[in-house]
């Protein structure tokens, strides 16, 4: 039942207030008026019913017979009841009406009492009083005559009714008014609050520039120059952030760079030393094998380095072609002599618009990848189904480990320390990922029951460079 | 919201006649009486009331025409002269009776002017009026003695 | 082969390259070849310098742009191997006048990934581009290549329309006029002509004519293309000979 949005909370507890207030007024402006009506009519009546009764008791034989009674009953009016010790004189449906306690308070009080009943939902103001006998040194004693007088209230309460309607009508006229007024204010508390919700929101959706202007010097103004200020320090600390990311990736690209030169000469010369080996000391044999694989281990991790830095420079670029997936896979295999130790399954050819240099370098990570970390037979499954192209490279090994599952595409991520000293350069399977993210695809790993990893590149057929 | 519901059920019952207990409305009215008090003059010479069972207290009208009429056989006597037609009318103003008398100012002696005080306001006494009330006489002839408003040294 | 006899060897070639056939002497010993090895680095370029040695080439350095081109005058080169980034004139300048001047092939060694330098450097006019750091095997397997292709394939001669294709002297007539093209137009004119109407992919181009692997860069291919046609076509925006197949790759017409 409650509402959720700030607007209608507003509204209703505006209009609550105003109804409540409205009704509070009306209220107890009709109940003292209501009570001013009723005394008012109480006191005429008792009044008027005394005066009678005075006006006609000096008249009175007495000790009265009945006709004296049947008098006084006339000169009081209507629903009248006059006693005297047994006689009585009554009209109307007063005897039915006069109560216990307004007998005995007559009796015991010796004034005129009067008492308000409803009965049958008809109002009755009973009056009764007896009627005194007054020496001339002002003793009064009772008569033993009593008078008892209903009168109808039915006027008074209508009287009552009608103001109250009308105090009613009143508050329900307000009620318009307060729903305005409260618009109009929810408007004027809501609208600075909208305004924080899109800026916050556009500083989520990462618009470090977004601002709210603060209005006035309410609460509010002080929230959004809270937020300005929030905004602010968030942009600083993005901005240093970034600044010490960019410095950090162009280090890495200068630095491979710089490497490129050295290197080159390290290839052209190594090769030299191995032409020669033969002739070699067995300990000198070594060590220049050991250079030249060192020498082409360092290649191809400065490679790998300069090609994540293209990526993180947004600088990497794509040759789209038209290219038969399954040859290209096959291609790859053949080129790194692993079609011994590695199962290609294809259903012909599968044509798909990508880059073939960059599907041979993700192809070449993740069965490289699945030769050292798993065991062979590896797997290539080669599909298309629709607008996908998917190549599955899975291993007959141990599987990942599950804290290692989310890592596995990581730079640099090494699963089990005694392992550091693997042949990969840490970045295969990063770069595998981002040659995926460049053609729109996906690559995932997993492991299958039984033991064994899996990894699967999904391609778009016809890839546009994003 | 519900809870707005027993607000207005509140305000709504506290309209309308409420019945109440039994309140005072003020003096019980009063003026039966087995008859009227009139007042004579004993032998020494002061005011004595005299009741005269009438059955009825009656009005001031009548008192002061039954006082005209005498003492009736009894050792009081009166001390207003004896008139023809003893009509006396009455007007009641809120601190004065006026009583214009059928007599001439000097056909009453002081303690006679007493006797119609004491009575006219023994009558009123009785019928529920105030004892502080005053006493107007007004003679057939104009004098300063009309003017003159009265009480009853019996009756303070 | 001994070193005695490729250093030899090399002599000859130089000797015959004064005489204006090189590519004759080339061919008929089996690649070894003088080069001009143009590196501003002293030690890339004495390290490439030993190791083509050792593959048996003639190799004389330069270590600028200018020293280059002097060198090249001076000597007269089988290929020149190019480095693209030297101080003073560049590697594109020095490319474009070495084709100004003739038909010696020119491979680029460019930084990899370099998409500038190697589109910059195949419209100079170079035959092929390795990327550093080369393997001195790679490279020489590519200068090998490259020099193969002044071989010729058959005796005999092609009449195809307004060209006029001799296999044995490979030369090449358009409309009676001789037209001097590089080893690398020469060799993709001879692949196209020796089988009019069958669509060449640009894959099968680069494994016929440049000898590289599967991954091979099409753009040489469709660089190559361009200067052929350039220098056999009529009009070389509507190309008769040398036709575009769309999606697949390049056929030889008339059929």
């Amino acid at each position: 039942m409650s509402p959720r949005g700030l607007r209608p909370r507003l509204l209703v507890a505006f209009v609550l207030v105003t109804v409540l207030g409205a009704a509070a007024v009306a209220w107890s402006g009709a109940g003292s008026a209501s009570t001013a009506l009723v005394t008012s009519a109480q006191q005429r009546l008792t009044e008027t019913v005394a005066a009678q009764i005075a006006a006609v008791a000096p008249e009175l034989a007495s000790p009265p017979d009945q006709s004296a009674l049947e008098r006084l009953r006339a000169a009081v009016g209507r629903n009248t009841l006059v006693v005297y010790q047994d006689l009585r004189s009554a009209d109307g449906s007063v005897s039915a009406l006069v109560t216990d306690a307004l007998r005995s308070a007559v009796r015991d009080q010796k004034r005129l009492m009067a008492q308000r009943i409803t009965a049958e939902g008809t109002p009755w103001l009973l009056l009764g009083t007896p009627v005194m006998t007054t020496a001339l040194d002002g003793a009064r004693t009772p008569s033993g005559i009593e008078v008892y007088a209903a009168r109808d209230l039915t006027a008074v309460e209508q009287e009552i009714d009608d103001m109250t309607g009308s105090a009613i009508l009143t508050a329900a006229l307000a009620l318009p008014l307060a729903v305005v007024l409260a618009l109009l204010a929810a408007r004027s508390v809501l609208r600075p609050v909208r305004d924080l919700r899109d800026t916050a929101r556009r500083l989520a959706a990462g618009d470090l520039d977004a601002r709210s202007q603060p209005q006035g010097a309410d609460e509010l103004a002080d929230l959004t120059v809270t937020i300005n200020e929030m905004a602010r320090s968030v942009q600083t600390s993005m901005a240093a952030m970034r600044r010490m990311q960019a410095d950090a990736r162009r280090f890495a690209a200068d630095v491979s760079h710089e490497l490129r030169t050295p290197l080159s000469t390290l290839t052209a010369v190594v090769e030299v030393l191995a032409m020669t080996a033969d002739g070699m000391e067995p300990d000198a044999r070594e060590s220049a094998e050991l250079a030249i694989t060192e020498t082409r281990r360092l290649v191809r991790l400065v490679e790998d380095l300069m090609e994540v830095s293209r990526f993180d420079a947004g600088t990497a670029q794509s040759r789209m072609e038209e290219v038969d997936v399954t040859r290209a896979v096959h291609d790859c295999l053949r080129a790194r002599d692993w079609l011994g130790v590695a199962g290609l399954v294809a259903p012909g050819a599968v044509s798909a618009r990508l880059d073939r240099r960059r599907l041979d370098v993700i192809v070449a990570n993740l069965v490289g990848n699945a030769l050292r970390h798993g065991a062979p037979p590896v797997r290539v499954d080669v599909s298309a189904s629709g607008e996908q192209v998917r190549v599955a490279v899975t291993d007959n090994g141990p599987g990942l480990p599950e804290h290692v599952l989310p890592h596995v595409f990581d730079r640099f991520y090494k699963a089990d320390a005694a392992r550091s000293r693997t042949p990969g350069s840490g970045l295969g399977l990063a770069i595998a990922l981002e040659n995926a993210r460049l053609h729109g695809g996906t690559l995932t790993a997993e492991n299958i029951d039984g033991g064994g990893a899996r990894f699967v590149l999904l391609l778009p057929r016809d890839a546009e460079v994003r | 919201m519900k809870r707005i519901w027993p607000v207005v059920a509140l305000l709504v019952a506290g309209c309308g006649v409420q019945p109440s207990g039994v309140d005072d409305g003020g003096e019980a009215p009063t003026g039966v009486a087995p008859g009227v008090t009139l007042y004579f003059v004993d032998a020494r010479g002061e005011l004595q009331p005299q009741l005269r069972e009438t059955g009825r207290l009656g009005t001031v009208s009548e008192a002061l025409n039954l006082l005209l009429l005498g003492p009736g056989g009894s050792n009081l006597r009166t001390e207003i002269a004896p008139v023809s037609t003893p009509r006396v009318v009455v007007t009641t103003a809120p601190d004065v009776i006026r009583l214009l008398v059928p007599l001439a100012a000097d056909e009453v002696t002081p303690r006679g002017i007493g006797q119609i005080v004491c009575t006219t306001l023994g009558v009123h006494v009785q019928s529920g009026g105030a004892r502080d009330m005053k006493v107007q006489i007004r003679f057939t002839q104009t004098t300063p003695e009309s003017d003159v408003e009265r009480t009853c040294p019996l009756i303070r | 082969m001994s070193r005695e006899i490729r250093r030899f060897v090399a002599f000859v070639s130089q000797a015959s390259a004064v005489t204006g056939h090189p590519g004759r002497v080339v061919s008929i010993l089996d690649g070894v070849a003088a080069i001009l090895l143009i590196e501003d680095d002293p030690l890339v370029r004495r390290g490439l310098e030993l190791a083509l040695s050792r593959h048996g080439h003639e190799v004389r350095t330069a270590d600028t742009g200018e020293e280059g081109l002097r060198g090249f005058r001076s000597s007269t080169p089988d290929l020149v191997v190019l480095d693209l980034m030297l101080p003073g004139v560049d590697g594109f300048e020095v490319c474009r006048r070495i084709r100004a001047q003739g038909e010696v092939p020119v491979i680029m060694l460019t930084a990899r990934g370099d998409d500038f330098d190697v589109v910059g450097g195949l419209a100079a006019g170079a035959d092929d581009y390795v990327v550093k750091p080369v393997r001195p095997t790679v490279l020489d397997a590519r200068i090998r290549a490259v020099l193969r292709r002044s071989t010729s394939v058959a005796d005999g001669v092609r009449v195809l329309g307004d060209l006029r294709i001799d296999t044995a002297a490979l030369t090449v007539e358009v409309r009676g006029a001789p037209v001097a093209l590089t080893p690398s137009e020469l060799r993709l004119l001879l692949t196209l002509s020796g089988a009019p109407g069958r669509v060449f992919s640009r894959q099968q181009l680069l494994q016929e004519v440049w000898e590289h692997d599967y991954l091979g860069d099409s753009r040489l291919v469709d660089n190559c293309v361009q200067r052929l046609r350039a220098k056999i076509e009529a009009s070389p925006g509507t190309p008769a000979h040398v036709q575009t197949v769309r999606g697949f790759g390049y056929r030889f017409g008339p059929v």
